[in-house]
């Protein structure tokens, strides 16, 4: 027997229209807490239902039909109109509109059709007309108020006394003879359930999610905090921000969402690195939560070497560590002095004589005391190399000594930008350390050559940049192109190492901008890693705006690299276009 | 102001319009004029209803226009100056019950709220409505320490209104002060609600409005200088009107009396004026043993009175000498006897010292 003989419902069970119903029925019959907890309990559930029914009446050709197939959807739809709970909230309202709208007929074709069209109209003048309280309403008139204005004021109103009560914490720890009020707040926040993207009940929204906790007692339900979570990642409501960090304080899902959304974002987009980076991040409300809870941070900062695991080299991601710490050691620095912790708490798995070496930002000492600093790094990393790999330490101290590098990253570049003006004997630890944050696990122990590779390079930059004079030697250059697009698989040297030598080369060294300009030219044509040059610029441009105070050569070098980067730019559009789409 | 005048003129012409089967041919962007239109005279109304000048021209209009629309529209209810402030509301009350307008319009009104840019159009209009009294249905039913407390929200708009209303009219920066408009209201009001319980709450709110207010927008000099007018404003009225004044003072939790006690010396005076008729309206019913109500029906019990002297002892200690000075006053002028069902006072001032 065909369901459109039967006429039942395609995607309607006979069991589940029988609940909703009853639910129905019930919820309209009484007005006592229990079935209102119950409405707000229900609403996820409802609205799946309502789709159902929605996407039935859809199917159906004409209103006769949909009445002669599911009799009860007047009846049920009708009762629900008259449910604020229902109607408060913004999905279950639009979806009972929507089957109202689906029932109506533009041309009714019989008595049924026009008698359901007078109904729905007639519903829906009741719902948005019908004032409850006459005599209110009279009074309402007579002072000249509009009627929405005045029901906005009242809903107003409502909001700020509840906000008021919400924020007083409950003192019962403090005086046993005061009743907790934790209970009721509870319920209130299961009450407000369909209020959660109501956009004038927002700051009760964020008052519940600040509230003070000060006895165990759980004053939020769950229920009402995966409703929040769930909107705020769909942008459906709108917190200030001290709320979006209480939410993360009360709803770990809701934390991790907020991480993963932001890694999506970014690694998604990597063409809106790094200039946006930063400005993305800060939005995402992460660092400023990480800065007032050391315990989200440390969750922040799993989910990151997680991914790091995961994703290898992506310099995209390096990027975002980088400079996530970067915004994160800002806020704390804003904090008040009584709410400051002191690093250790922050950071605990990482060896202890490096945070300090490493958090401190270069721009917080003198230029000339740079080189005797990350000397001091390099050999406490490579200290703690060697004794990873003679087993007397765990594999994590390495491990976590590289991801303070990775969150530190302007030592980095630091280290880059000396190499420019180091002398021969001087440049081993800074190589050193250069290698070892691109390649961090030594693996098949090619450190060794990778070292000398490194050399390599920096031997030919030098003479490239510091020593020849026009024409270039074109072996070289050749060499350094070969370098740098060297297959994957080797163990050779990563890309990236050197096109960051290549472009700080570029911007710090002193010889003629022109000449620099050819360089750089020829060599990332011929390996083209155009993008990845650019990027490298742009790190260097927005380090030197890092440390704007302290650097004396900024002015020069900002041009030099706005003007590289131009050049690099103009050739990838020239590529682009000589080779259409690439 | 001869634009004015034509626009509202327009205006009522289009409300006219908006309930017959003209609208079969409305389309958004009619419904968004016709609510621009709306909006237009609310803010008319708003900004002239202090002005009986411009109210006087254009209430004459609109007179005019009511008498051609009834001749050329069947079944025409006229509008009135003070209409204007509900506009929008009466369109859209026409609009819905009007089953000519097209489906298509009635759609917009119900469609999915867009966050809109400075200017409101029609779109979304019932559905934001829907919201707002849901919304305030379902904080109605939370139920917290303060917020069930009387005089609820709604009076308390309402209210806050009042008050506004009345700054407006009786402040000297409007021109000449309009005491006899202020009065015209608060006597249309008190008529309007019939009975006195649903005016009383407004009239609390109204007194206590100043208080809630004050810790929250910064008060500028011409309002704090008008503040103490239309509070006394009120109180003077209540004078005249006794019952409403004795509902309020039996009906409203002791508390919010204690407020306004505290805010006000002049209604310090106003109420225990009134405890003290309370209780000289009491008689000992030798039988019973008490002291009852024999006059009047809503009159206040000997328990209720006492509850209240039992709270003013409670508000502050000058308060507290002050009461038991004057009931011990009083006590004395019906003979200072010690004996129980002689004097009201000193059968108080026993009740009072037993706690």
């Amino acid at each position: 027997m065909s369901q459109a003989q039967t006429g039942s419902m395609a995607g309607l069970k006979p069991q589940e229209v029988a609940f909703w119903l009853g639910k129905a029925v019930e919820w309209g019959q009484t007005e006592s807490p229990d079935t209102q907890r119950d409405t707000c309990l229900h609403l996820g559930p409802l609205r799946a239902f309502l789709q159902l029914l929605l996407t039935d009446i859809h199917m159906r050709i004409s209103t006769t039909e949909t009445m002669r197939a599911i009799p009860f959807v007047g009846q049920f739809l009708g009762r629900l109109c008259w449910n604020p709970y229902v109607t408060a909230d913004a999905e279950s309202r639009s979806l009972l509109l929507q089957s109202l709208w689906s029932l109506y007929s533009e041309e009714p074709h019989n008595a049924v059709e026009r008698k359901a069209n007078q109904w729905i109209r007639n519903v829906l003048c009741q719902l948005a007309t019908e004032e409850e309280d006459s005599a209110t309403h009279m009074l309402v008139k007579h002072m000249g108020l509009p009627p929405k204005e005045y029901n906005v004021k009242v809903l107003r109103k409502m909001v700020w006394l509840l906000v008021e009560e919400v924020g007083e914490s409950c003192s019962s720890l403090a005086d046993p003879n005061q009743r907790c009020s934790c209970d009721s707040v509870l319920a209130a926040s299961v009450a407000c359930l369909p209020l959660v993207t109501c956009p004038e009940t927002a700051p009760l929204i964020g008052a519940l999610l600040q509230r003070p906790v000060t006895c165990d007692k759980t004053a939020l339900s769950q229920d009402f905090l995966d409703a929040v979570s769930s909107a705020y990642s769909r942008k459906c409501v709108s917190l200030e921000a001290q709320a979006v960090v209480s939410l993360w304080c009360h709803n770990l899902a809701s934390l991790e969402g907020a991480v993963m959304s932001l890694l999506d974002s970014v690694l998604s987009n990597p063409a809106s690195i790094p200039h946006n980076l930063e400005s993305t991040i800060t939005h995402s409300l992460l660092p400023k939560a990480c800065s007032q809870h050391g315990s989200i941070f440390l969750i922040v900062n799993d989910i990151f070497r997680s991914m790091l695991v995961q994703v290898e080299g992506n310099q995209t991601l390096l990027s975002l560590i980088h400079t996530f710490t970067i915004c994160f050691l800002r806020e704390l620095a804003a904090l008040q002095p009584q709410e400051c912790v002191s690093l250790k708490a922050f950071f605990p798995h990482t060896p202890q004589s490096l945070l300090a070496p490493l958090l401190t930002h270069p721009s917080e000492m003198a230029q000339e005391a740079w080189p005797e600093h990350l000397a001091w790094i390099t050999a406490s990393l490579q200290r703690l190399t060697e004794e990873e790999e003679e087993g007397n330490r765990g594999q994590c101290g390495v491990f976590e000594a590289w991801f303070l590098l990775v969150q530190c990253a302007d030592w980095l570049e630091v280290a880059s930008q000396l190499l420019v003006s180091a002398r021969p004997q001087d440049c081993g630890p800074l190589l050193w350390l250069l290698t070892f944050y691109h390649h961090p696990t030594n693996r098949g122990h090619h450190r060794t050559q990778q070292l000398v590779a490194a050399r390599e390079v920096w031997d030919h930059l030098r003479s490239l940049f510091l020593l020849s004079a026009p024409p270039l030697p074109a072996d070289r250059l050749q060499s350094l192109a070969e370098l740098m697009s060297a297959v994957p698989q080797q163990p050779s040297l990563d890309s990236l190492l050197v096109v960051s030598l290549l472009g700080n080369f570029a911007v710090f060294s002193h010889n003629p901008l022109s000449g620099a300009r050819e360089i750089v030219r020829m060599v990332v044509q011929r390996s083209g890693l155009v993008r990845e040059a650019v990027c490298v610029l742009d790190m260097v441009e927005l380090r030197l705006n890092r440390e704007r105070a302290s650097t004396s050569l900024t002015d020069r070098v900002t041009l030099r690299t706005r003007a590289l980067r131009g050049t690099l730019t103009h050739m990838a559009q020239h590529d682009t276009h000589t080779h259409g789409t690439t | 102001m001869e634009a004015i005048v034509k626009n509202v003129e327009r205006t009522t012409e289009l409300l006219a319009v908006s309930q017959t089967e003209t609208v079969q041919r409305w389309d958004k962007q009619t419904l968004d004029r016709a609510f621009q239109w709306t909006q237009y005279c609310q803010h008319v109304y708003t900004r002239f209803h202090a002005n009986p000048t411009v109210r006087d021209i254009l209430e004459k209009q609109l007179q005019v226009t009511n008498e051609s629309l009834r001749t050329t529209f069947h079944g025409y209810t006229d509008i009135t100056f003070s209409d204007l402030s509900q506009c929008q509301h009466l369109l859209l009350v026409g609009l819905l019950n009007n089953a000519a307008v097209p489906s298509s319009v009635v759609k917009l009104l119900f469609d999915t709220i867009t966050v809109g840019g400075k200017y409101k159009d029609a779109t979304g209009h019932c559905t934001e409505l829907i919201e707002v009294k849901s919304a305030c249905k379902v904080l109605s039913a939370i139920h917290l320490k303060r917020s069930t407390s009387f005089p609820g929200s709604d009076a308390d708009v309402l209210g806050m209104t009042l008050m506004e209303m009345l700054d407006i009219l009786l402040s000297p920066a409007t021109g000449a002060s309009k005491v006899g408009l202020a009065e015209k209201l608060l006597d249309n009001l008190l008529q309007t609600c019939g009975e006195n319980e649903n005016f009383s709450g407004v009239v609390a709110a109204a007194l206590l409005s100043r208080k809630n207010n004050n810790t929250a927008a910064a008060t500028t000099t011409t309002k704090m200088a008008s503040e103490g007018v239309s509070f006394h404003f009120i109180l003077d009225w209540l004078q005249q009107h006794h019952s409403l004044l004795h509902n309020m003072c039996s009906t409203l939790p002791i508390g919010l009396l204690m407020d306004l006690h505290q805010q006000s010396l002049r209604f310090r005076v106003t109420y225990g004026d009134m405890l003290k008729q309370w209780g000289s309206q009491l008689e000992y019913d030798v039988g019973e043993g008490e002291w009852v109500q024999m006059y009047t029906t809503d009159g206040v019990s000997f328990k209720t009175l006492s509850d209240h002297y039992r709270s003013l002892l409670g508000a502050c200690p000058s308060t507290k000498e002050d009461v038991e000075r004057e009931l011990t006053e009083l006590k004395v002028a019906d003979g200072d006897f010690d004996v129980r069902g002689l004097s009201i006072w000193g059968d108080l001032l026993s009740e009072l010292n037993t706690v």
